[in-house]
């Protein structure tokens, strides 16, 4: 029984591959956004389409995740080179002595959200049953719950837009540029105060951002970086003609069968875009903040998901 | 055609009146029976449109009914080899071996339910279309207890139907819904009462689609079945099928009608609300399929039900709108012919009018309206030409009469003197007098002459106005002449002019007389006032003369004037006037009045001259008439002897 759409999530759970060294063919960089094709990577699919890593003199091949390999393991794996990571996974993998090294920093704010199923604040229900990603993403999260004692019974799930539709769950944990949409979409109003933006309390911590294995930095410098110029070339783009880029996004989605519509991701563009302005200068400045990486060393070293503090040099070579 | 073209022609007019009278009538018989049309055939829309959705509704629940029959009987087989996993893949092959509607069956346990089969144990057998496979299906690239159809049913306690989803990494767009899936789960309850598992059974979406698909009312009509989500589970276009919900456009196009339906279906209530879906006005009629939570409707595009009506109402429309011009045109060629004689008449009118009275008429030979104003107009026509005769020669004679008038008015203004200064030679002797008749010739008359140092005059007023009250006062005229001129007294004049005046005096006319004589040398005035209204004396203020109450002359033959005397006039401003100056009317019928000539006489200065006098008190009573007509004739004589 494979489920095509609903799988995708389970594979990315999957534990580390074992070393299946695949060589790449020379020259070509396979970039594995860590998800499925929609506009969270419109910058790239910009840059790709309007020739700027070409410019770059990059071969560069844009493959997304699929049932059996996730982004994560294909760039372990060396079956891509470049993947996109949110900077709270980048700090557990450098703590667990996995590092990746962060050549472009694109989200400048957090984007998750805890969405009430019952009508209130979600963090006010003390043992709630909380959906969450069984694929990631959710280090932050869980250290914030800890830390306020919330006591979340958490509802490891592929997707959970589908539990919150049927009530299955009091809540899930959701992008606001992704899911969030999607449960509107499903008819449900969302009021405010039905949800929980981790920015608006006190854990803005940004998220998203270019990695490459430390291996392939210190081999492949000039390339990554190139990469990384012509990808906020893309992002600047896509800030600039969003319209133009969300025409180029939708036919990714339309390519890899996506269950998803323009609507949905002209509403996702927008919010990503307003995502990576810095939340001080309003700016995209395509930075780690240290001020955002040393709070969420510290929401993660408290939750215990890491023991020991990660350097802004760690993750910038 | 032109408004003017309108107004001028009765034809028209008429013509257009009946037609909008008409049209007036068919549109609101037709209104009538639209609304009530409309109605109706809106009726048996819905009441056709909720058979035809029962129906649909019982053929799905029908064989989604089959699937949860079929699990309940293998739950509790399975719940009778729980310690015997291996017998889960048995269990799995038979039920879609010996049910042909499934896609596939999956028996599936918590990690580590069987220690011995490790994390993962989902038994799944699939019907590919040409052969049935078993196998464990958990691994750590497919870890199962985090998908929806295993989560839903341990979280909710219960049996549920999932949403679709499909089963191959490989499709196209055109063949998704025959790759989509649906599946029935139930959750799997140890003995001590917890959750172990789930019992899964898999089928396509095709053949849904395929049903639901074929409900069809109307040539352009079109179902869909929207899931929990508001998700386009069937949709006839493809970029919304399991693309978007019925909730999609709204998020930025706000519409009410779309999310209340959409509100509607999700909350599985029945109904039917008209709103614009897709581009056209339809009525969307939707039930709930209370089986697995979703909704289906059936969108009628409003030109298709209302479109053999509308045809109709159009064939209607056509028809009375033809008839309108018809009738336009007939009753206009009939009222132009009816009318064609009264044209006719119309033009010879006008010729008539013109002054060649003597055009002949049509003939027209009807009894009707018609004929009657012909044969009418005829004689009008005869009695017009008399008339003008008459008038013709009526005028010439009122011309000539006026030119009499006009020469007696001539002599009449001559019998009284009016030179001024009348005796320019004496300076002692200040003279004026004014006479101005209503009509050409009046009744008024005054005279004055000296003889041996004597001043006679006197003002009268003749009863009546015109001709004959001038021929009387001519009359009068020349016997207070010739009879004062020898010298007698003034109450002796007044005697013999009555008397001479009285006999044949047929008509019983009279004249009111102020006769005066006054001595120039001794300042001495014998007067006598036949009937006539009082003088006013300045001495120096203005007041009424005391006069005897004698009769007007003319009336009483024999009568004995009575005269008066005033033996010292010197300095003494005497006033006479006829009644045409304090009788005259303004446009308010208000008379001057004794007042208001008092008043006049009053405001003159002690020095002014007798023509002053007389011009300014006739200012005065000019003003007081305004644009009225002169009702009486005036006449003012002053005096005043130095």
């Amino acid at each position: 029984m494979k489920r095509f759409t609903l799988i995708l999530l389970a594979a990315l759970v999957a534990l580390p591959l074992g070393a299946q060294k695949t060589k790449p063919k020379q020259d070509m960089i396979v970039f594995t956004p860590q998800w499925t094709a929609q506009a969270q990577f419109a910058g790239y699919y910009v840059a790709q389409e309007l020739g700027f890593y070409e410019e770059e003199g990059l071969k560069v091949s844009i493959t997304h995740p699929n049932a059996t390999q996730s982004a994560e393991n294909r760039v372990r794996s060396n079956l891509s080179q470049v993947t996109t990571l949110q900077l709270a996974q980048a700090v557990q993998f450098a703590a667990n002595g996995l590092p990746m090294v962060n050549i472009l920093q694109t989200s400048m704010n957090n984007g998750m959200v805890v969405i009430s199923r019952r009508g209130k604040n979600p963090m006010q229900q003390q043992g709630g049953k909380v959906g969450i990603w069984a694929g990631g993403f959710t280090q932050l999260l869980e250290s914030v719950a800890q830390q306020a004692q919330l006591n979340f019974e958490w509802i490891r799930a592929a997707s959970m837009v589908n539990l919150y539709i049927a009530g299955a769950v009091d809540a899930i944990v959701a992008m606001s540029y992704n899911e969030f949409f999607q449960i509107r979409q499903a008819g449900f109003n969302v009021p405010e105060s039905c949800v929980y933006r981790l920015s608006g309390h006190g854990y803005n911590i940004q998220e998203d951002g270019l990695y490459v294995s430390l291996d392939y930095y210190e081999k492949h410098k000039e390339q990554a970086l190139k990469f990384a110029r012509a990808s906020r070339r893309g992002w600047d783009y896509t800030a600039a003609h969003p319209e133009e880029a969300l025409d180029i996004v939708m036919r990714y989605v339309v390519k890899n069968h996506i269950a998803t519509n323009r609507i949905l991701q002209h509403l996702m563009l927008e919010e990503i875009l307003s995502l990576q302005l810095d939340p001080d200068t309003h700016e995209r400045e395509y930075r780690i903040r240290e001020d955002m990486l040393q709070q969420a060393n510290e929401i993660m070293m408290q939750g215990g998901l890491i023991q020991r503090y990660v350097t802004l040099e760690e993750l910038i070579r | 055609m032109k408004l003017k073209e309108i107004r001028n022609s009765l034809s028209t007019r008429l013509s257009l009146w009946i037609v909008f009278f008409a049209a007036a009538i068919f549109v609101a018989a037709l209104g009538y029976v639209t609304v009530v049309a409309r109605r109706a055939v809106r009726r048996e829309a819905i009441q056709g449109a909720k058979r035809v959705l029962d129906n649909t509704v019982i053929r799905v629940n029908g064989i989604l009914e089959d699937v949860e029959l079929v699990a309940d009987n293998l739950e509790g087989r399975i719940y009778q080899n729980l310690d015997k996993p291996d017998v889960m893949f048995d269990l799995s092959r038979e039920v879609v071996l010996t049910n042909s509607f499934l896609n596939g069956c999956s028996i599936s346990f918590e990690p580590y339910y069987f220690p011995e089969k490790g994390r993962y144990f989902s038994a799944y057998s699939n019907n590919n279309g040409k052969s049935v496979y078993t196998q464990q299906e958990g691994q750590d690239s497919y870890q199962y207890f985090y998908l929806d159809w295993y989560l839903l049913p341990k979280l909710m306690g219960q049996p549920c139907w999932t949403e679709p989803y499909t089963d191959q990494e490989e499709f196209d767009d055109s063949t998704m819904d025959s790759k989509m899936m649906v599946s029935y789960c139930k959750p799997l309850i140890g003995n001590d009462g917890s959750f172990v598992g789930t019992l899964t059974l898999d089928i396509s979406l095709a053949w849904l689609s395929e049903t639901i698909s074929a409900v069809k009312p109307y040539p352009h009509s079109y179902s869909i079945l929207v899931g929990r989500g508001g998700t386009f589970l069937v949709h006839p276009d493809p970029q919304k099928l399991f693309y978007q919900s019925i909730f999609t456009e709204d998020l930025v196009s706000p519409n009410p009608g779309i999310r209340k339906l959409g509100e509607d279906m999700q909350e599985w209530k029945e109904g039917m609300q008209e709103l614009v879906f897709g581009e056209d006005d339809s009525y969307v009629f939707y039930k709930p399929m209370m089986t697995t939570g979703w909704s289906v409707a059936i969108v009628c595009p409003e030109s298709d039900i209302f479109g053999g009506f509308h045809r109709l109402q159009n064939i209607v429309l056509t028809i009375v709108l033809v008839g309108l011009l018809l009738m336009y045109l007939v009753f206009f060629r009939i009222i132009r012919k009816q009318l064609q004689p009264l044209r006719a008449l119309a033009v010879q009118a006008e010729t008539i009018a013109s002054g060649n009275f003597d055009t002949a008429l049509p003939q027209i030979k009807r009894n009707d309206e018609v004929g009657v104003l012909s044969r009418s107009f005829s004689e009008m026509q005869t009695s017009l030409v008399t008339y003008i005769d008459e008038l013709t020669t009526t005028t010439a004679k009122k011309e000539r009469i006026e030119g009499e008038l006009h020469i007696a008015r001539s002599i009449q203004m001559d019998m009284v003197p009016r030179v001024f200064p009348p005796f320019p030679e004496r300076k002692d002797v200040d003279l004026y007098a004014f006479m101005s008749p209503a009509k050409e010739v009046g009744g008024d008359l005054y005279d004055y002459f000296i003889r041996d140092e004597q001043l006679y005059f006197c003002v009268g007023d003749v009863s009546g106005k015109g001709i004959p009250a001038s021929l009387f006062m001519a009359v009068a005229c020349n016997l207070f002449r010739v009879l004062s001129w020898q010298g007698n007294p003034p109450a002796e004049v007044a005697r013999q002019i009555n008397n001479e005046m009285s006999q044949h005096n047929e008509q019983l006319m009279f004249v009111t007389l102020f006769i005066g004589c006054l001595d120039l040398k001794t300042g001495r005035l014998d007067f006598c006032n036949c009937g006539h209204n009082p003088p006013v004396l300045f001495t120096p203020e203005p007041h009424f003369m005391t006069c005897e109450p004698n009769t007007p002359i003319g009336i009483m033959p024999g009568y004995a004037f009575e005269g008066q005397t005033m033996e010292n006039m010197r300095g003494v401003r005497i006033f006479l006037y006829t009644d045409g100056l304090n009788e005259a009317e303004n446009v308010s019928h208000e008379e001057f009045g004794n007042e208001r000539m008092m008043n006049a006489l009053a405001s003159l200065p002690h020095s002014e001259s007798a023509q002053g006098v007389v011009e300014k008190v006739h200012a005065a009573v000019a003003s007081h008439v305004g644009i009225a007509e002169a009702s009486d004739d005036l006449t003012m004589l002053c005096i005043k002897l130095a």
